[in-house]
Order: structure tokens, then C-alpha cells, then sequence
């Protein structure tokens, strides 16, 4: 089993006919994933992969049930795009592209909420239920099915991760990348949230980073509403204080969002902290058998 | 990009938010010129993007006219933090009954804008955030909405104000958020916002950061960042590379920001060890752009070895092999550079590097890589 998608997920591609949504359609197909259509305005009528192209969101809406919209759109049309999915009454809608300015994040993410949307990203690499679906551009060759849900603010540390696992025979029951902008459309606690209900997954990998306080938040509905073992490994304890590190959420403000004040709030709530990436599979194990 | 001082005041006072007199001045000519005209006690302020100008002697108020050129060509040659000063701003200094702090950012947990205001203003404002934050009140504005005045007249009463002052904070707050709006801000911030003896309300100290993704929106902000950038700068900008200089001795190439900071943290578990760089490709990988980064990387003046770490879910990481392999080829480099690469095509890419002498680690776990690395160099972990 799974969150969000699985094997009889409808999946629309929302600027399927650019370099990267093409190579990427292609990818998922090869996974299995059951891409419905795609949209780029202008190209209506086209066929990529035989994928049929819409010049609209509603055109394909009125043609095939749609579970998930995904982008591929350059980030200054991001927001009209991602309002476009969700106004054509697609549920959950993930936004792959990077660079797209926070203040049109900010309007989607109030706006997904609004409408009762769930928006993962931006700057996700999506989601990925190996051997079921996989929405986004994780190279599926890194994951494996199994019992574990992770949760990653980093794409290509939710790679790392799944494939260390998957080397132990531990595989994945699903793995959200939820975006490493500034403002996530979804947070990590939401997700988490989903996982606890989910029957099929045991344990949960949180792979976090520095800046925010995504992570503290989170370790509050831990403690409170979290009935699986959580597993945490947050990326930068070795960041000089004050340096932006790409992300642009991976700031250290002060006190708040360093490693270590992430690390102390999950540790209270009784979270394994992995200290490095490789002690991961360890404590997976420990947990799960 | 954060803005001089001068700049987001220039800014704010197009939006009808009231700055004492003066302007900028980049010479001391200029300087008393402007303090001539009006009037001293003025207030010099260096124009340098640092933090803890005020602390490090980067603003001095000038009593007698006479004094002022000396002081000018002094403040002019002194570098703050590393950074000479772009110019000096020259105020007319304020008498401050009341100060403010006021300032607009983004909570990054609920998306949100979020307008805070309190009346421990001044430069100790941070401290305030963890020590009293009961002192500091905040209203959120729904993104889907304008803000309306109305709306924060009850945060700016609880500061005790009253009266004109009052309407008149609740004024310039809507202005300052319709900036923060359009300009796209990370933060606008008016820190002190000064209440004065004679009952007006003056921006004293400026902050606007906007968000570089937005610039798109903004053409005359990116020109004056890209008239700064070289043009290596520019094209690593453009797909979406960010470069941190770090000053050790093992440069990094990381496919992943996340990647790249989990990466130095297993190389900073050996004491001989520490990244040089921190280089982050985004999802933009081309030939042409690993030649760029390996020329970045190979600038760093310590370099023991490289460390690359590369994943290819979006990036053709088959194609960033040949950029690696040329750099190494055309500069026939004899450093140590060990790499790892999975994901899509990761067949090629390795084929590509083992020709050029790279050492490859077909293994999924950066530490493995990392324990090599520290074998060919022979140093240990602590």
C-alpha cells in the first residue's frame, strides 16, 4: 500500500511537450505509470509518446478521469498553471519546477487549501510508490517496494536513502519529496500525517535539512498523534551559520532551523536520529524487524 | 538580493513613506554639500550589505559642519566586514521620542506574510525575537487578499500608540506591505521607524531583500545584479548553480543541495578534511556547465582532491561526464578526483570518468565514497 498515488493513479502532464517533460513522460511510462494526457497551450492535438496533448487543463479534465496533475513549466508561469489544475478540480497537483518566486508559492499554497487541493512542491523530484506510480523525476532504479515511507526536503537525498535501504532488503512503501523552496505547498507534517494513517507502512524517514522549522514542527505531532517509529537524518550540521547553501530555505536564521535545535525537538519526541546519512539503514532495520 | 539602504528608502518614499532629509553622497565633497543644505546634526551611514553596521562603526552622527568632510573621507576609506562602502547616506538627524520596529517577511511554515511590530526597536531586535517574543506583535495577511489598513490598527495599538501616530503607522504599514508585494520581498523592514518629538513618523533605517527568483519581474534590479556577475557567474546563475566558497581543501561537485551539505558532513568527520566549496549544479546539467563547475572548483587555491556526487533523476548526469572529462582531458589534471554517479544513464557516465582517470564508486552510499576519498589521501577519521 501507499499515500497519495498507486497503481490505478490518472496522471496529467502539464508542459509535456518541453525537452525535460518529454524525457521524463517517457521515464514514468517505462515505470508503468498510467499518464492519461498531457497540456501545453498551443500544442493541442499532438501526441507525445502517444500521450494525447490538450491546449487546456479542463479540455483533458473532459476527456480522462484525473487523479494528479504533474509540471514541468517554466517558473514564471508556474502559478497560472498549478491554478489552472486545481480550478479544472484535479486533487493533487505536484510542481517539479525550481526557481519559482515565493510569493506566487504562497498564492498557490493558500489556494490549494481553499479548494481542499494537495500541492507537493515546488522544487520536488515528486512522488515515487515502487512498482506501482511514479510522478515526478526520481530515477526509479534507486527504490524498491516495501514497509517504509520517507519524507525528504532534499530529491536527490531521497535517492541516497531509498537505495541504501533497498541494498539491506528494506524497501519503500512510498517516498514524497516535499520540496526545497523557501515555502513547501504541503509541509512535512502534513505527510507525516498521512503516513500514520496508511496500514502498510511501518516505519517513517524523515530526511530533513537545515533552515525552516519544518522539522521542530513536525516533532510536535510526533510526539502528540504519531503511532510509527520515526527514523530523522537532517543534512547540514556541518554548514557554517549564515551561508545560503543553494535552497533557498536552507538559510540559518539565528537559533531556530540550525541542525542541532532540529535534532534536540525530534530527539524529545523519541525520533531516532540517524547522525549521518549511512546510520539510516541501521535503524530502519532495528525498527522494522 | 538585498538592497543598499539608499536604494530601499528610494523605494519606499516612491510608496509616500516619509525619510528624514539628505541623500547620497560619495564623496566628502558631496557630503557636506548635502549636510550644508541641511543642516547639521546629521547622521552618516556607510552603505555596505552587512549585518551589525551600527555595532561595527558604520553609522556616526556629525554635530558641528566643519567636521563633517573629515569624518565622510574616513567613514568612505573604511572597509566594514571586509567591504568598502558603496557611498555614505547623510540624514538629517531626528529627534526620537518613540522607536519602532516594523518589518514584513514570509512564515515559511503557513506561507504566509507575516507583519510584526514592536516598540523594542533599534539593533537589538533579534534578541528581542528570543528572549521577549511576547513583545513583538504579528498579523498574517492572506496571500489571496489585499491588506487593508483596518486590518493592523489593533497590533499598532497595542504598542501604546495613539492618535495621529497611530493612523499614521497603520498607513505607512499598508504601504510597506504593498513594497514587500510588489517588489517581491523576502523582507521589507523599517527598523527604527522613528515617532518624533514634533509627532511625525520617519522610516530612519531601510531593509529590502527581494526574492532572486523574481527578478524575472523586475528588470532594472537584474540588470544592476547581472552588471555585477561575471560572465561565468552569469551562466552558472542562469541554470540554476549555486557556489559557496569555503576554504578547505577537498572541492565539491554535488548534483542536489541536500546532497551537497549531507556530503560535507561525512567529509568534516575527518579532521584533515574539509570542503573547499560548496557547489550545487540544480537540475539544470549540461556539458557545458561541468566545465564551468570544474573550472570554479579547480580556482579554489587548497585543493587536495575533488569529490563529485552526482544524481541523475533530471539531470542527464551522462552528459555533465563529458564536461568533467573534457576539463580533465584539455588540463591534463593529475588531482585525485573521485567520483559517484547513479541514477539515469549511469552506465555511460561512469564509462566517460574511468577513461579520464576518475575513480568511481558504483556503490549507492556517498560514505563509501568519502571512506576512499580519505584512503588515497591516507588520513584518518576521528
Amino acid at each position: 500500500m501507499s499515500i497519495l498515488i498507486d497503481k490505478n493513479t490518472k496522471v496529467l502532464v502539464q508542459g509535456i511537450t518541453g525537452n525535460i517533460g518529454t524525457t521524463q513522460t517517457r521515464y514514468m511510462l517505462e515505470e508503468g505509470t498510467n499518464i492519461v494526457a498531457g497540456v501545453t497551450p498551443g500544442k493541442g492535438g499532438l501526441k507525445v509518446e502517444n500521450v494525447p496533448v490538450f491546449d487546456r487543463v479542463e479540455e483533458a479534465v473532459n476527456n480522462f478521469p484525473i487523479d494528479v496533475s504533474l509540471l514541468f513549466v517554466p517558473a514564471r508561469v508556474a502559478k497560472d498553471s498549478v491554478l489552472e489544475a486545481i480550478d479544472a478540480g484535479i486533487k493533487t497537483v505536484v510542481l517539479i519546477t525550481e526557481h519559482t518566486p515565493v510569493h506566487d508559492v504562497i498564492e498557490m499554497k493558500a489556494y490549494a487549501l481553499q479548494k481542499n487541493a494537495i500541492l507537493i512542491g515546488p522544487t520536488t523530484p515528486g512522488i515515487i510508490t515502487p512498482g506501482e506510480c511514479k510522478i515526478g523525476i526520481l530515477p526509479a532504479n534507486m527504490f524498491c517496494q516495501g514497509q517504509v515511507g520517507i519524507i525528504s526536503r532534499s530529491g536527490t537525498l531521497a535517492y541516497e536513502v531509498a537505495a541504501n535501504l533497498c541494498a539491506i532488503g528494506i524497501g519503500q512503501s512510498t517516498v514524497v519529496g516535499m520540496g526545497a523552496d523557501r515555502v513547501a505547498g504541503t509541509n512535512l507534517v502534513d505527510i507525516l500525517k498521512l503516513f500514520n494513517q496508511d496500514k502498510d507502512t511501518k516505519v517513517v524517514v524523515i530526511v530533513g535539512e537545515v533552515g525552516g522549522t519544518q522539522e521542530e514542527d513536525a516533532s510536535e505531532f510526533i510526539r502528540e498523534g504519531m503511532s510509527k517509529p520515526v527514523v530523522a537524518y537532517i543534512a547540514g550540521i556541518s554548514v557554517p551559520p549564515g551561508k545560503r547553501m543553494g535552497h533557498a530555505g536552507a538559510i540559518i536564521e539565528g537559533g531556530k532551523g540550525s541542525a542541532k535545535s532540529k535534532i534536540e525537538s525530534l530527539l524529545a519526541s523519541d525520533v531516532k536520529i540517524a547522525k549521518r546519512l549511512y546510520e539510516i539503514p541501521s535503524l530502519v532495520k532495528e525498527l522494522i524487524s | 538580493m538585498r538592497l543598499h539602504e539608499y536604494e530601499a528608502e528610494e523605494i519606499f518614499s516612491k510608496y509616500g513613506i516619509n525619510i528624514p532629509l539628505g541623500g547620497l553622497a560619495k564623496t566628502p565633497q558631496e557630503v557636506k554639500q548635502i549636510a550644508e543644505s541641511i543642516g547639521v546634526p546629521v547622521v552618516l551611514k556607510s552603505q555596505v550589505l552587512v549585518g551589525g553596521r551600527g555595532k561595527a562603526g558604520g553609522v556616526k552622527i556629525v554635530d558641528n559642519l566643519d567636521e563633517v568632510d573629515i569624518v565622510a573621507d574616513k567613514m568612505l576609506k573604511t572597509e566594514l566586514k571586509g567591504y568598502k562602502p558603496e557611498g555614505l547616506l547623510v540624514l538629517k538627524k531626528v529627534d526620537i521620542k518613540k522607536e519602532i520596529y516594523l518589518g514584513i517577511t514570509i512564515d515559511r511554515t503557513l506561507g504566509t506574510p507575516i507583519i510584526m511590530i514592536s516598540t523594542e526597536g533599534g539593533i537589538n531586535i533579534e534578541e528581542v525575537s528570543r528572549k521577549n517574543p511576547e513583545k513583538i506583535f504579528k498579523f498574517l495577511v492572506n496571500p489571496l487578499q489585499n491588506l487593508y489598513p483596518y486590518q493592523v490598527i489593533s497590533i499598532v495599538k497595542k504598542i501604546g500608540l495613539t492618535g495621529e501616530p497611530l493612523a499614521e503607522t497603520v498607513i505607512i504599514i499598508a504601504k510597506l506591505y504593498k513594497v514587500f508585494r510588489e517588489y517581491d520581498g523576502l523582507i521589507a523592514e523599517i527598523n527604527p521607524l522613528v515617532l518624533t518629538e514634533e509627532g511625525k513618523v520617519l522610516c530612519v533605517d531601510a531593509v529590502l531583500e527581494i526574492d532572486d527568483s523574481a527578478l524575472f519581474r523586475h528588470p532594472e534590479l537584474n540588470k544592476r545584479k547581472l552588471d555585477a556577475m561575471s560572465e561565468r557567474d552569469k551562466r552558472l546563475m542562469k541554470k540554476g548553480a549555486t557556489f559557496v566558497k569555503l576554504n578547505g581543501n577537498i572541492g565539491l561537485v554535488c548534483s542536489g543541495a541536500g546532497l551537497a551539505m549531507a556530503t560535507m558532513d561525512m567529509i568534516s568527520d575527518y579532521p584533515a578534511l574539509s570542503p573547499a566549496n560548496f557547489l550545487e549544479t540544480g537540475g539544470g546539467i549540461t556539458s557545458d556547465l561541468m566545465v564551468d563547475c570544474m573550472e570554479l572548483v579547480l580556482e579554489q587555491p587548497k585543493l587536495d582532491a575533488i569529490f563529485i556526487n552526482l544524481y541523475g533523476g533530471i539531470n542527464p548526469i551522462h552528459e555533465g561526464a563529458k564536461g568533467i572529462a573534457k576539463v580533465i582531458r584539455e588540463r591534463k589534471l593529475n588531482i585525485p578526483i573521485v567520483a559517484k554517479a547513479l541514477g539515469n544513464r549511469q552506465e555511460e557516465t561512469w564509462e566517460t570518468l574511468e577513461e579520464v582517470g576518475v575513480h568511481i564508486i558504483k556503490e549507492s552510499e556517498t560514505q563509501k565514497a568519502v571512506e576512499f576519498l580519505a584512503k588515497l589521501l591516507g588520513v584518518k577519521a576521528k
